[in-house]
């Protein structure tokens, strides 16, 4: 029995050490890809390229697209924020995805929307449109109201309706900086059409003080819940992002704000609705799209546009996200699996897959064995000691050091967190993580996994929480 | 191993904590430099703006206080003239600000073209141009033989249009770096009415996306001396250009004749069916109804809904839809006519 104990704890030690030194190895690359690119742009001057393209003879109109289920609070103050987008030429679409609270009269009563008669062309089948509004404040706001059937029919709908070659698709509680649509649509207008997708970069707005759809002052939240998810998204922009999309390898660009070219979206058919991530989802089949096509196309992620969202402040809403998300990223994962290792695939099929089955997919699992290896371990006593210290270290290196390493490039490059205090509170922060936050999050990624394995998805839509503190400046 | 490994890791995390405390020392530092820097930036701004409204707009005499002294000062300068340019069109202003930025603001920039950072040459390079500062021409010159990047050297060509058209022309000839059609555009609006004309003549020994934008330049200027040469590319062999010309034609929508695009309404590309639907707009209807009825009823949805905007924005167009949904068998071709005169009628 010994014996037995002694091989599974070295062969699991061992196993759990090379996997965090992959890991660790694998962040660093990334991290010293990201800092690279980001180190050439800082202290350039924005506004140059700003100012030339709000005019639409340099840039391409945009559809916006604002599904919205159950949005009654948020949804108005996202509309005023594209309403305040410093850009040529857009339409916004409000998607209404069969809410049963008052969405949909909110944004009726509010834009003074007009039911109009319009035919829709079916680029893409979904559930079935009841009614198209115009505002007749706003000529370029449409709402339409749709019967329930998921985030990903809503945005078929708004394809469908949509006019214009591209479109960006924003959560309907989330805001969107004046200039972020300019900015997220440069690499698209630059490349001539080569890029066909991109991304923003999120950033968490809790603590933000807004008025009309504009973020006009950011603090740190006192929730240290939230404050670790700020730390969160600092890493996984410079520890994944930036790197991946230089070597376009980008699988995902959030789906609170993406734009894609409308033709290829279309062609790859649109967001599936039979999935959790539908935008993961959307990204891998446009890849799959540009590899038959033999094309030479791009999707990008582009790190200064800001999309403001609103992060989870309870445990169990946040274990809802996390587990949502894992089961989604699996899922997605598992439907292209065939693509991993696939030379057929280029680097999308020899990096990407296998880094995000890796790292980001079985991940959890690994270091929740890590975490489980170093209690056991001080049970056992004896040599296993040395290896839970390793390990414990190795945890310390990829938790701590490569969140501060984060804040603190971000802080520097992107001027956030100005002051002083929040930071050095932010700092402080991180030392906690992998004590509390990180094994908490593991658990549910974990259960994420879970979930997909036994084939539970009970998100059939989108409904979404903590929208409603917004004008409250939490 | 495992011994050597455990005080490897603790230095080896010790390192790099140290290294992340200084360099969190160090951001805070920047931090405080930054809030002096923005602190007499603000000052200047606010203790010059009334003496810069003076000089530029009201005549006044130039005062020696508006001489900028350091970086911080040059920066409020910069946003002072960012403002006038953006927001007033006046050429005794402009004058004003090119003669003021020559003398006094030259330096900086001069300095800033030596610096290791790609982005502070940058940032020089935009406002040599912004600011007009010709008297750095030689220097950008000198600039261009040293290893500089793709976007510089689109920078010193926008800065050659403005100073020297000929030098630019030359050196999009003899560029091979491509650059976007939209970055094109951005260099071609700027150009002189003259070098425009003799760019757009030469237009066949373009690249594409030169030709695009050179096109497109024509068309948001609408001017009525690019008509011909447009109509002529309407037979060039690339349909690409066939849809930009016909673009560029309704842009400035002067349309005399309606034969050299009666052809189109029988293309075999969408695209260019959807222009010659939306060109007619600029004709009577009476010379176009018969093309406009059949591309009503066109394959393509965006075909047959132009056709149906360009019908109901004429006078008698409401009444010439209801006759055709009366008349007509398709039924594609009869919601869209339906959906045109609600619309219409809504917009009333």
């Amino acid at each position: 029995m010994k014996v037995f104990l002694d091989f599974c704890m070295w062969f699991f030690g061992g196993f759990i050490l090379f996997y965090m030194l992959f890991v660790i190895v694998s962040y660093c690359a990334m991290f010293v890809i990201a800092m690279l690119v980001m180190r050439k742009r800082y202290k350039l001057d924005p506004s140059e390229y700003d100012d030339a393209h709000t005019d639409a003879f340099y840039s391409k109109p945009v559809s916006l697209l604002v599904p919205a289920y159950n949005e009654e609070i948020g949804v108005v103050d996202t509309v005023y924020s594209l309403l305040n987008l410093r850009y040529p030429q857009t339409e916004i679409i409000i998607i209404n995805d069969g809410s049963t609270d008052a969405t949909l009269q909110t944004v009726i009563e509010h834009f003074r929307m007009k039911p109009v008669d319009k035919i829709v062309r079916t680029h893409i089948p979904t559930k079935q449109v009841k009614q198209i509004y115009e505002s007749e404040i706003y000529k370029n706001c449409i709402l339409v109201d749709k019967e329930n059937g998921g985030k990903a029919d809503a945005l078929n709908v708004g394809i469908n309706v949509s006019q214009y070659p591209y479109f960006c698709s924003i959560d309907g509680d989330s805001i969107l900086d004046e200039k972020s649509l300019l900015r997220v649509m440069k690499p698209i207008i630059l490349s001539d059409g080569e890029v066909i997708a991109a991304g923003g970069n999120i950033r968490i707005a809790n603590g933000a003080k807004m008025q009309l759809g504009s973020v006009t002052e950011t603090h740190l939240p006192n929730n240290y819940l939230v404050v670790m998810q700020i730390i969160e998204y600092a890493r996984a922009f410079l520890m994944g992002r930036i790197a991946l999309s230089k070597y376009n390898l980008v699988l995902i660009i959030s789906g609170a704000f993406s734009v894609f070219s409308k033709e290829w979206a279309v062609e790859a058919g649109g967001y599936s609705t039979n999935i959790i991530g539908e935008d993961m989802e959307l990204v891998v089949n446009i890849h799959r799209l540009i590899r038959k096509k033999k094309e030479k196309k791009r999707i990008e992620f582009v790190p200064d546009p800001v999309c403001w969202t609103e992060a989870p402040q309870t445990l169990g809403v946040l274990r809802n996200q996390r587990r949502r998300w894992h089961q989604g990223l699996f899922e997605s994962l598992w439907k292209h699996k065939t693509m991993t290792l696939n030379p057929k695939y280029g680097l999308i099929g020899l990096l990407s897959f296998p880094y995000f089955w890796l790292v980001e997919c079985l991940g959890p699992l690994v270091e929740l064995g890590g975490y489980i290896y170093i209690v056991v371990a001080f049970f056992l006593g004896e040599i296993y000691y040395e290896v839970a210290i390793i390990l414990l270290l190795l945890f310390v290196i990829y938790g701590v050091i490569f969140s501060i390493a984060s804040i603190l490039f971000e802080a520097w490059i992107l001027n956030t967190y100005p002051k002083p205090r929040e930071l050095l509170r932010m700092i402080l922060l991180t030392f906690t993580e992998i004590f509390w936050y990180r094994p908490l999050t593991l658990f549910w990624r974990c259960e994420g996994l879970i979930r997909f394995v036994l084939r539970r998805s009970d998100w059939g839509n989108m409904k979404r929480v903590g929208i409603g503190e917004k004008e409250k400046s939490i | 191993m495992i011994e050597l490994s455990i005080p490897f890791l603790l230095t080896f995390s010790g390192v790099l904590l140290v290294v992340l405390f200084l360099f969190t020392i160090y951001i805070l530092v920047q931090r405080k430099r930054e809030i002096r820097f923005a602190e007499v930036r603000d000052t200047f701004l606010q203790n010059s703006s009334q003496h810069w409204y003076n000089y530029l707009i009201n005549d006044e005499i130039f005062s020696i206080a508006l001489v900028p002294r350091g970086r911080a000062q040059v920066a409020a300068i910069e946003i002072i003239f960012s403002s006038y340019l953006k927001n007033i069109s006046n050429e005794k202003v402009e004058r004003k600000i090119k003669e003021f930025s020559n003398l006094y603001l030259k330096n900086f920039y001069e300095k800033d073209l030596s610096s290791k950072r790609w982005s502070i040459r940058m940032n020089a390079l935009y406002h040599i141009a912004d600011l007009q500062i010709e008297d750095l021409l030689e220097t950008c010159l000198q600039f261009e033989k040293t290893k500089i990047s793709e976007e510089e050297y689109f920078q010193l060509l926008k800065i050659y249009s403005l100073f020297q058209p000929e030098l630019f022309i030359e050196k999009i000839k003899e560029s091979n770096i491509h650059y976007s059609e939209s970055e094109y555009r951005r260099v071609f609006v700027l150009l002189e009415e003259d070098v425009f004309i003799r760019l757009f003549e030469d237009f066949n020994s373009w690249t594409p996306n030169i030709q695009f934008a050179a096109i497109d330049t024509a068309a948001v200027k609408r001017n009525m001396q690019y008509i011909d040469q447009l109509k002529q590319l309407l037979t060039h062999e690339m349909p690409e250009i066939q849809i930009r010309a016909l673009k560029g034609l309704y842009e400035i929508g002067v349309i005399d004749e309606v034969d050299p695009y009666a052809p189109f309404v029988t293309s075999d590309m969408w695209e260019i069916r959807l222009m010659v639907a939306k060109i007619f707009k600029h004709v009577p209807l009476n010379y176009t109804y018969a093309y406009l009825e059949q591309l009503l009823q066109d394959e393509n949805w965006w075909v047959r809904s132009q056709a149906a905007k360009t019908i109901a924005e004429n006078r008698e167009g409401i009444a010439k839809l209801q006759q055709f949904m009366e008349s007509s068998n398709d039924p594609y071709a009869i919601d869209m006519a339906r959906e045109t005169i609600v619309r219409k009628r809504g917009n009333k």
